[in-house]
């Protein structure tokens, strides 16, 4: 019964913000001072799946692919790097940890203005490399801090009891290690998602107007003032989230990374 | 096959040696202890001989071979950890045939070798259980059974049963002599309980402070130990100090034939383990003392007795006597072992 009332709290602090985005896509007339629409009608719907669609596909595929490369990518580098700040002490660490916090601390305008000038001179502006780019500077830090995390509570001993039962050093990698962290990697890796998911301003400055990723999209549709078109854009764009956490949703927390010993 | 010779070892830490000079053989079938405080360095022992750990110096054979230089899934040499470590993204099954996977062992071979050795570890049932849903000694011989089914050279057992409350302890116990004698697979165990390395070893090596102070039979080490560091460490604690003349160690006490000491007039020390010592009436217990303390622990009674300057402690089944109290104590001369001079 607690636990009921728990969870429909819970559940409710979630949704509740979405209910005006979806009182909004599926409204047709909504003046003030009425609590509800007068209208009620699939408009913003039919604008944003039939005449925008074709827009809108590109963009989700856009931002797709990019969230994925850099979740991969954060991933990647995220579980040596917490592997050596969990595991090892070595001179240095501390200043390495701040130069890693920089670039979440620094205000992310002051990053993508100053990735720009490097990217300019790289010629990487306007491509899908250079935003998978600026959007690891703001993910990455978050995959090597859930990382560094993990291999805090990491037992180095399941590998030597590996290695002694006759597995080669890479097989202890793969058969030993990255099982043992695997929560770990799925929770880094949604983050590196989400926060890439989400990226508008970076995007814009180093996207230039050709990388077209859901939030630019959405931005510009916002502008354009049509409410309930921007309330169903919003809704495209907060699903594929939601479906992600969810998917991960039992690792986060997890006991599992602990194991046995 | 399966003899492991450790040759010279030499362990170090940085600049910190824990382990000087080790030389010790574990012949074929042979269980072996290496018995020592917590702290000593024992574990390090294990490490080096799986090859987890570099050696600072000496060699390690196996099987007459010398591993230096072998990874460890190279050598024929498995180590068992304090903890079970289970695998816990695998059920009990897997984690008893990871060892085989590495070896790429033909699955219908390797079915049949974990079925083998679940049964002989009592694990029947539980194959395809996760290693959370199965209990610490469980645990504990799903760890055994994962290291026992490589069929390996030398097993190497890091302390087995300090993670098993008493119960169980006994019991693990028991099962690691039964498939010790069972498989007569050559084992190096790693203890700082007295009681167990006494129990399941063959021969036992007493390591005090980096170095091997006494090899031998459990009986030995007991009952003849080399040195008072030794009779200490298995719970000895009347030392007396006398000289020895025309074969008699005489002290305060009393004179005692010394057989086989070549030291004539030479300051010696011997002891006499508590529970030699017998307590009784005059006519035979030669030695006057007075209980200065008691303290009673079930099947024995310890009593403190001063007999004039020398404090004896000893072990009786009596549980009537009383501080303050007079007794008369005798010292078997059979039992006294007089220490050869250093």
């Amino acid at each position: 019964m607690k636990r009921a009332l728990l969870g429909a709290a819970v559940a409710g602090a979630v949704l509740l913000p979405f209910l005006p985005l979806a009182l909004w896509a599926f409204s047709q007339r909504w003046f003030y001072p009425q609590l509800l629409p007068e209208q009620w009608g699939l408009r913003a719907w039919r604008y944003v799946l039939g005449t925008a669609g074709p827009q809108m596909t590109e963009a989700l595929v856009q931002s797709v692919l990019v969230a994925a490369a850099v979740a991969v990518l954060s991933v990647a580098g995220g579980i040596p790097a917490g592997r050596l700040l969990g595991l090892y002490h070595f001179r240095g660490k501390d200043l390495l940890s701040i130069v890693l916090m920089l670039p979440i601390i620094v205000p992310p305008l002051c990053v993508a203005m100053g990735l720009h000038l490097w990217l300019l001179r790289l010629e990487m502006t306007a491509t899908f490399a250079g935003v998978v780019l600026v959007h690891l500077s703001a993910c990455l830090p978050y995959a090597v801090f859930v990382m560094w995390g993990v291999f805090s509570n990491y037992n180095l001993d399941f590998e030597d009891q590996a290695r002694s039962l006759g597995a080669s050093a890479l097989d202890v990698v793969g058969r030993v290690m990255l099982p043992l962290i695997f929560p770990g990697i799925v929770v880094a890796a949604l983050f590196a998602f989400l926060l890439s998911w989400s990226q508008y301003l970076s995007t814009l400055i180093i996207g230039g107007g050709k990388i077209i990723t859901l939030p630019i999209l959405l931005f510009a549709l916002m502008g354009s003032g049509d409410r309930p078109v921007a309330a169903a854009v919003s809704i495209v764009f907060v699903i594929p989230a939601l479906a992600a956490l969810a998917v991960s949703a039992r690792y986060l927390g997890s006991r599992r990374v602990l194991g046995v010993w | 096959m399966g003899i492991l010779q450790l040759d010279d070892l030499t362990i170090a830490y940085g600049a910190e040696t824990v382990i000087r000079g080790l030389h010790l053989e574990v012949a074929e079938g042979e269980l072996v202890s290496l018995l020592g405080p917590s702290g000593a360095g024992k574990t390090s022992v294990l490490k080096a001989v799986a090859g987890l750990l570099a050696p600072a110096g000496g060699d390690i054979r196996i099987d007459g071979r010398s591993v230096r230089g072998l990874p460890p899934e190279k050598r024929s040499a498995v180590m068992v950890f304090q903890k079970p470590l289970l695998f816990p993204f695998m059920n009990v099954a897997q984690n008893i045939g990871f060892g085989l996977r590495m070896l790429a062992v033909a699955p219908a071979e390797a079915r049949e070798r974990i079925r083998d050795i679940i049964a002989l570890t009592r694990l029947t049932g539980l194959a395809g259980r996760r290693p959370h849903e199965i209990s610490g000694g469980q645990q504990q011989r799903v760890a055994l059974a994962r290291a026992l089914v490589l069929k390996p050279s030398i097993l190497l057992l890091d302390e087995p049963l300090s993670s098993l409350d008493a119960n169980l302890r006994q019991q693990m116990r028991e099962l690691i002599q039964d498939i010790q004698a069972e498989t007569r697979v050559s084992t190096l165990l790693v203890t700082h309980d007295q009681s167990e390395a006494l129990m399941l070893s063959h021969r036992i090596g007493l390591l005090l402070d980096g170095r091997l102070r006494q090899v031998g039979t459990p009986h030995d080490l007991f009952h003849r130990p080399a040195d008072r560091a030794v009779a200490e460490f298995f719970g000895g604690c009347n030392f007396l100090t006398g000289r020895l003349r025309g074969g008699l160690f005489d002290c305060e006490l009393g004179s005692f034939p010394a057989p086989g000491v070549m030291a004539n007039g030479h300051r010696l020390t011997a002891t006499i383990r508590p529970e030699d010592i017998l307590v009784g009436g005059d006519s035979g217990h030669p030695i006057p003392g007075r209980v200065r303390k008691t303290s009673f622990e079930g099947a024995t009674t310890r009593l403190w007795v001063d007999c004039g300057a020398v404090q004896l402690v000893v072990l009786t089944p009596r549980s009537d006597l009383t501080p303050g109290q007079p007794i008369h104590l005798r010292l078997p001369a059979e039992k006294i072992r007089v220490f050869p001079p250093e």
